[in-house]
């Protein structure tokens, strides 16, 4: 069985040393797979992102038990330069690009040790030919772009930095479901061919079972659910729960329909 | 709640016999001080009595409501030309300078927090900065029109037939608009109106919408801490029986927010060590400096600005909870009892 | 209002617009607020002083040194000082950079001495006056001054809208998270930045020192700068440059239709009212002031 790209371990992670977001949180992603961390606000998703990416410090949060491990080695508390350079990239929920930078800047600003220039100029041709629309949108300042815009221009200065996991905060949020379901696609292209790993924070479960291979379910900082997409998309709850295809009754919590323990 | 209980100790103000004791002591020292101490250290307390009336209105504005303000000499100034205009126009009496410098002063106070309604931060700082031009400017054009010499001479206030001019008479004096300032800000610390200054402090969006009025505590603390403040002023007009402009620099107000700091934020004990450490730094530098080479005999005042800026530095960089902090921290490592965790949010 | 009037307004304004190209620098980059920055351009004067005595007979080279000298020491100030309080609270930055401003001038008095020095004499340059238009004459190191201020905007401009540096510098500026997201480096690019803001610092003090001299007050001009830039919003080259000229003839008006001891207190009486009005600044955006 191959080795997980991202292993969390029993994850905690406390705000102000006293709140705490995530209790023994586990998960893995493997590598070149999509997978979908959804899950309600205040779930916890984005403090997993933050935790990964090296954001923590953020808010005075810190990891105070669990491990997280990126191909093999642990880099829980190192600081956000130090996971860019071994190829964790975030697309953060908001701040995802330089407003006052044309989208031709946002492209070219980022500084990766990882690719060289050569490289660098291939990845930003590869973005400008499955986003097409930023080609056209070269000269124009990145703050003045549409929600969809900016969103593609996010996703494709991230992968301009040659990351090896992606993570994805929020993709779909404000956008028309039409919008998303194009980012998502191309998106799911994108990172085919250059064989990059995602890890997708959603709170719409459809978009994200959609194009994950695997999902995990956030609540309250515990992971309640986990399993194949497929098997995700067809479970009861989560279509109550978090597709919005309730019966009217109100909406519960998950954890009250079934007490699923994951394993780890 | 049983007497003895953490947070019935908290309570009381005067709480428990250790405390009680200690505070006894202090009382005892503190009326001892002038009748043991020379003429000179008399007057280096007169000093640190005076500079504490300051600083614990900068502590209640800054440390406290978290409105930064720059115009601390500038309220001084204020203050103390109160008291030498009326004393040299229409030579008003003390009884009724001082209440006009308080008056002066909540009226500054007022002026100097209507931009608090707006800005904050940096941008407030910076306002009250140029209302401190704006004062000093005054107070130069008022010595250069009215009056010849570079300066007011004022004479020691007077009732009855006692003149208060002798160290000893200023030092109780002195004490008791000290113990009258730390009683106000003892009690405003513990009251609503604290509550509401420590909620302004964290996050004035936040405490709106716990239905804070927060302009009107803005002004109030900008109010409070200005009346202190100018009449720390007056004080100090009559204290020196002079005044004059050039004595309230910018280096001045720099010197009470450095009292704040190196104190210890947000912290009462702190703001009163903050004013002996910055009171007293000076004539320790001098001690020092008479062991340095010729070269630099006659230049104290900058040696003096040169240690002050590094050891403001220092505490800036090492240790932002200031003379409190260390204090702290000394009392967790001998204490047998841990102390209470604390969460140090003043990070942020 | 007659040309020569205009003429030291122009003037007044390029000085504030030299000197406030630090403040805006520091400030869009890094988000501190330099209390500092007159004494480092005090700094910068003192340091020809002590190149024009080391090399009276070659003036350019006493120039470019001092130059040099302080654009090291802006690097030096933040790999040494400033770099402890990134990420910390902006208020303790901005009372670090007081404190420092205090020690400087501490230690230009103890280096240099309270005497006024003269490096125009230094040089033996007589400092002449130039016939601009008719009936209009500035000294020759004022206008340098005009020419130099000019050439350092234009070049600003240049490498911040076109250098690698300055595009990264910019993005640091906006979202800093991201930008070490994206493998910018903070502490090299607010280093630079700090370098930068005292070169230009320098050049303003040994322009005016040329023009009149150095003395430890000189750290004042460079407060009285200060309400030129955040008039103009703390963020803008371009506002700090209107924001000079509104300052600049906003004091030279006052000195001579009212009085001329209102100099010091104008700066700060314009910043009070564009304050009172936007509080922003003219160029600054409403973030601004949330940031704060």
């Amino acid at each position: 069985m191959t080795a997980p790209l991202l292993a969390i371990d029993k994850l905690q992670v406390a705000y102000h040393r006293v709140a705490v977001a995530l209790h023994g949180v586990s998960l893995r992603v493997m590598p070149q797979t999509v997978v979908a961390l959804l899950g309600n606000n205040g779930a916890g998703k984005t403090t997993t992102l933050r935790a990964i990416s090296g954001f923590i410090g953020l808010d005075d949060a810190r990891v105070i038990a669990g491990s997280i491990r990126f191909a093999g080695r642990r880099i829980e508390n190192e600081p956000p330069h130090a996971n860019t350079s071994r190829g964790i990239v975030l697309v953060p929920e908001r701040d995802k690009v330089f407003p006052n930078l044309t989208v031709a800047e946002n492209l070219t600003v980022a500084v990766s040790r990882r690719a060289d220039a050569a490289e660098r100029r291939r990845l930003q041709a590869l973005v400008f030919q499955y986003f097409p629309a930023l080609a056209e949108l070269r000269p124009r300042l990145a703050g003045l772009l549409s929600g969809g815009e900016r969103q593609m221009l996010a996703i494709g200065s991230a992968i301009v930095c040659k990351p090896e996991l992606l993570l994805v905060d929020e993709l779909s949020l404000g956008l028309a479901p039409v919008v998303v379901e194009d980012l998502a696609r191309r998106l799911s292209s994108i990172r085919q061919e250059l064989g990059i790993t995602v890890l997708l924070v959603e709170q719409n479960a459809g978009v994200a079972l959609a194009v994950a291979d695997y999902g995990y379910v956030l609540e309250n900082g515990h992971v309640v659910l986990e399993g194949a997409a497929a098997e995700l998309r067809g479970r009861r709850e989560i279509q109550e729960s978090y597709l919005g295809q309730a019966s009217g009754e109100e909406r519960r919590s998950y954890r009250a329909l079934r007490p699923e323990r994951p394993h780890g | 709640m049983r007497d003895g209980s953490p947070y019935a100790q908290e309570l009381a103000l005067f709480g428990t016999r250790a405390r009680r004791i200690r505070l006894a002591a202090a009382l005892a020292v503190l009326a001892a001080l002038p009748f043991v101490a020379t003429p000179f250290l008399l007057d280096l307390a007169n000093q640190v009595l005076l500079a504490c009336i300051g600083a614990l209105a900068l502590m209640l504005l800054t440390g406290f409501a978290g409105l930064i303000s720059l115009g601390t000499a500038g309220l001084l100034a204020a203050g103390a030309y109160c008291v030498g205009v009326l004393v040299r126009e229409v030579g008003a009496p003390f009884w009724i300078t001082l209440p006009a410098a308080a008056v002066l002063g909540a009226l500054l106070g007022l002026i100097f927090g209507l931009p608090s309604l707006r800005l904050r931060g940096l941008y407030l700082a910076i306002s009250t900065l140029g209302l401190h031009f704006v004062v000093v400017y005054l107070g130069g054009e008022y010595e250069a029109r009215e009056v010849l010499s570079t300066g007011v001479m004022i004479d020691s206030p007077s009732i009855g037939g006692f003149t208060l001019s002798s160290g000893r008479a200023w030092y109780f004096a002195l004490l008791a608009f000290a113990a009258l300032a730390l009683l106000i800000s003892v009690n405003l610390q513990r009251s609503r109106t604290g509550r509401a200054w420590r909620a302004l402090r964290e996050r004035d969006i936040v405490a709106s919408a716990l239905g804070i009025d927060v302009q009107r505590f803005k002004l109030m603390a900008f109010m409070v801490s200005a009346t202190m403040t100018a009449v720390a002023g007056a004080l100090f007009a009559y204290f020196r029986n002079f005044v004059s402009i050039d004595a309230f620099s910018l280096y001045l107000t720099v010197q009470y927010l450095a009292m704040i700091i190196i104190g210890g934020m947000g912290s009462i004990p702190g703001a009163l060590l903050g004013a002996g450490f910055v009171i007293l730094f000076p004539y320790a530098i001098e001690a020092i400096a008479a062991y340095l080479p010729e070269r630099f005999s006659n230049m104290e005042f900058a040696i003096d600005y040169a240690a002050f800026g590094v050891v403001m530095i220092l505490f800036l960089l090492l240790e932002p909870a200031g003379l409190m902090g260390i204090w702290q921290r000394l009392r967790n490592s001998f204490a047998a009892r841990r102390a209470p965790a604390v969460l140090s949010r003043d990070r942020r | 209002m007659s040309l020569q009037l205009v003429a030291n307004v122009v003037v007044l304004a390029a000085i504030y617009a030299l000197v406030s190209t630090g403040y805006v620098l520091v400030y869009r980059v890094s988000r501190v607020l330099n209390l500092a920055h007159g004494e480092l351009m005090m700094v910068g004067a003192y340091f020809l002083v002590s190149t024009a005595g080391l090399f009276s007979s070659n003036p350019i080279l006493a120039l470019v040194l001092a130059a040099l000298c302080g654009l090291v020491m802006g690097v030096l100030v933040y790999v040494v000082l400033m770099r402890w309080m990134t990420g910390e609270a902006v208020l303790a930055a901005v009372l670090i950079t007081i404190a420092l401003g205090i020690l400087l001038r501490g230690l230009s008095i103890l280096i240099w001495t309270t005497q006024q020095f003269y490096p125009a004499a230094m040089f033996g340059w007589r400092n002449p006056p130039v016939h601009v238009a008719p009936g209009v004459q500035i000294s020759a190191a004022s206008l340098a001054i005009v020419c130099l201020t000019i050439v350092v905007y234009i070049g600003l401009f240049v490498f911040l809208q076109f250098t690698r540096w300055g595009v990264r510098m910019r993005a640091a500026g906006q979202s800093p998270l991201l930008a070490e997201q994206r493998g910018i480096r903070l502490h090299a690019v607010y280093a630079v930045a700090w370098g930068l803001s005292t070169f230009t610092a320098s050049l303003a003090g040994m322009l005016l020192a040329l023009d009149s001299g150095v003395e430890s007050t000189m750290a004042t001009i460079g407060l009285k700068a200060f309400p030129a830039a955040l008039v103009g919003g703390l963020d803008s080259l371009l506002g700090a440059a209107i924001g000079a000229l509104i300052v600049a003839a906003a004091e030279i008006a006052a000195i001579q239709y009212v009085n001329p001891l209102l100099s010091d207190v104008v700066p700060f009486l314009v910043l009070l009212i564009v304050l009172a009005i936007r509080p922003w600044g003219l160029f600054g955006s409403r973030e601004q002031l949330d940031r704060v």
